[in-house]
């Protein structure tokens, strides 16, 4: 096995930091930690660490929360890559941090092992989508025939194949279950993840837009 | 609180004594409860008071300022009122309005005292003694307005007044009796002068009035704004103390609850996802009207097998409908599914519904070891009949599959007619 992966971890409750340190396994090393916005920043700018496990909801900076980590720290995303954590189903508190860059999004329910796998994940430079987030990608990309994309470089619909892995993402499956299902590589649903949270960070696709206004985000 | 004791935190109403409120109690009273409120709010023993009020009413001014006191000071029950007054972090929620079963029927009393007032001038004109209509017909003038710009008055509509809703009617009235009154008073005061002097009066009365609006202006204007601020503040405290209502009846319950049961992990863990749920939908969903909402039925179907077997179900939905017979069938179903996964399977149990324009469909997935549903006889389990069979009766398609260490999935998919999907 590798090095372990360095995280610094920013969450305002001390005893989910601890509860998450606890669970954590070898692969993953807690270097640091924060409990606000100003100090997440403060931290993870001296740090520089591969992945910031960034709690949604933070006092402190102007109220934005973990998505003004995000913004604050954007000329780092690349270098830092970040996974949101929350303990939060609402939509607006996923779709604001997803689209403030964060590399992905996992519940706090989330088991220690598969956290690690989550991190591991991020680190690689992959996304990281939990059954809800791929719920709400399905919610807000729509699901009729006609929502389908013909084109690669079509930012608002999603393509029938990045539709099937987020509704098999949505069932429950582990990326490689839906490797195993539809016949593809682990790696080619990883390049499908991707795509797909690309296509949730830039798209301006009109009913993301109308469904984020309508949950009073963005 | 956490002020040392002895001191009053600022903004709160704990002075020693507090006087109560000039309201008009409803208990006690004699006629419109002027003397009691009186007595209550200034600590003098209602005897007294009314004895001083009957002793100034054979002067007149007794009278005069009684009706005015009536008119003016709103009704209620003074201690209540005081007791209403603690800040709204210490109360448990926010006050609700309480309607006086009693009240005066003023209107009646007024139009009755009217045409007392009509009949008893008629009969003297009749009698002989003089009535100079050049006073009488100013004085009812003027009374008429000044009854349509009190009447706005009453209860209700002063509460409304209040909060800020200033409605047309309550305008156009306001307007109507100062036109009203201005009239009748201009009348009254004018007689004997020429039109030019009354009409000079009046212009420099309006100036007079004007000035002094100009003089007042900023201070209204600042009393406008505290107003809005205060209702402002009020409201924002009477947010906070229905949040902290909520948490004590529910999530400081449940924390008692749990520590009660603390030697019974399962009950403890059944306890908290029960509670976690109620305080989700609290905080973060928009409530649906019921047997409007498919999805709402599926979180109801989830929670009732979360808390029959003491497993966590992961739920997951894209889109929703208004149900239906066929969608009832549809969950029927799922939650046969569901307690199947949880009784035989292993967590975590994923449900994962969709609705689409032309179709419903139904996910139910656990990790456990599977099972091969032709090994299964066929009087044990209900697999066959209430999940499958249910599905299919519908005109739907139903299969299970399960593999070996990679657990089982229901797949259900059902039908249904396109239109009346939403969201």
């Amino acid at each position: 096995m590798s090095d372990p992966v360095d995280v610094v971890l920013v969450d305002d409750h001390d005893m989910f930091r601890t509860g998450v340190r606890a669970s954590l396994d070898a692969r993953v090393r807690v270097v640091g930690e924060a409990d606000s916005v100003d100090t997440a920043v403060a931290v993870v700018r001296e740090l520089r660490p591969p992945v910031v496990l960034l709690d949604v909801h933070l006092p402190g900076g102007d109220g934005g929360g973990g998505a003004e980590v995000l913004a604050r720290c954007a000329d780092l995303q690349g270098e830092v890559r970040f996974l949101a954590l929350s303990v939060s189903d609402a939509a607006e508190d996923v779709v604001a941090v997803i689209r403030a860059g964060a590399r992905g999004y996992v519940t706090k329910a989330i088991s220690g092992p598969e956290l690690g796998d989550a991190v591991l994940r991020v680190a690689g430079g992959d996304a990281v989508f939990s059954p809800r987030l791929a719920g709400f990608v399905l919610d807000a990309f729509g699901t009729g025939a006609a929502d389908v994309a013909t084109g690669d470089d079509e930012l608002d619909r999603l393509s029938a194949r990045e539709r099937e892995v987020m509704r098999l993402i949505a069932r429950g499956y582990t990326y490689r279950e839906v490797a195993g299902e539809l016949f593809i590589s682990v790696k080619t649903v990883e390049t499908h993840v991707s795509a797909v949270l690309r296509k949730l960070q830039l798209s301006n696709r009109n009913e993301l837009t109308r469904w984020a206004a309508a949950r009073r985000l963005l | 609180m956490t002020s040392p004791p002895g001191t009053t935190p600022p903004g709160t109403v704990r002075a020693p004594a507090p006087r109560l409120p000039l309201l008009r109690p409803a208990k006690g009273r004699w006629l419109g409860g002027v003397c009691a409120g009186l007595s209550a709010h200034l600590r003098i023993p209602l005897p007294l008071v009314r004895a001083l009020l009957l002793v100034l009413a054979a002067t007149g001014a007794g009278v005069v300022v009684y009706v005015f006191l009536w008119v003016t000071v709103p009704p209620g029950d003074p201690a209540r009122a005081a007791a209403e007054q603690l800040p709204a972090e210490r109360r448990r929620l926010a006050a609700r309005p309480r309607l006086d079963p009693r009240q005066v029927p003023v209107k009646d009393i007024g139009i009755g005292l009217i045409a007392l007032a009509g009949a008893g001038l008629l009969i003297a004109d009749r009698l002989g003694a003089r009535i100079e209509a050049r006073w009488v017909v100013p004085v009812l003038v003027a009374g008429a307005g000044l009854a349509l710009a009190w009447s706005q008055l009453d209860r209700t509509a002063r509460a409304r007044w209040v909060s800020g809703g200033r409605t047309p009617v309550s305008v156009l009235r306001l307007a109507g009796g100062v036109v009203l009154a201005a009239a009748g008073v201009l009348l009254l005061v004018s007689q004997g002068t020429s039109m030019t002097t009354t009409i000079n009066a009046a212009v420099a009365a309006i100036a007079v009035l004007l000035g002094v609006a100009l003089v007042l202006a900023p201070w209204w204007l600042r009393l406008v704004r505290e107003l809005g601020e205060e209702r402002a503040a009020r409201a924002r405290e009477a947010e906070r103390a229905d949040i902290a209502a909520h948490l004590h009846d529910s999530v400081l319950q449940t924390l008692a609850l749990i520590r009660k049961q603390a030697g019974d992990p399962e009950e403890v863990a059944r306890i908290a996802r029960a509670q976690e749920r109620e305080l989700r939908s609290w905080l973060y969903d928009d409530r649906s009207a019921p047997g409007t909402s498919l999805v709402a039925d599926l979180a109801a179907v989830v929670a009732e097998v979360e808390d029959l077997e003491a497993v966590a179900v992961e739920t997951v939905v894209v889109g929703d409908r208004v149900p239906d017979e066929g969608t009832g069938a549809l969950l029927l179903a799922t939650r046969e599914a569901l307690l199947n996964a949880t009784r035989h399977g292993k967590p975590p149990v994923t449900v994962y519904l969709e609705v689409t324009e032309d179709a419903v469909e139904v996910f139910v997935r656990d990790r456990g070891d599977g099972f091969d549903l032709d090994e299964v006889p066929v009087d044990r389990f209900g697999v066959r009949e209430s999940i499958l069979g249910r599905v299919r009766r519908r005109g739907g398609t139903a299969e299970l599959v399960s593999n070996p260490g990679r657990g089982t999935e229901v797949r259900l998919r059902l039908p249904v007619q396109p239109g009346d999907e939403e969201g």
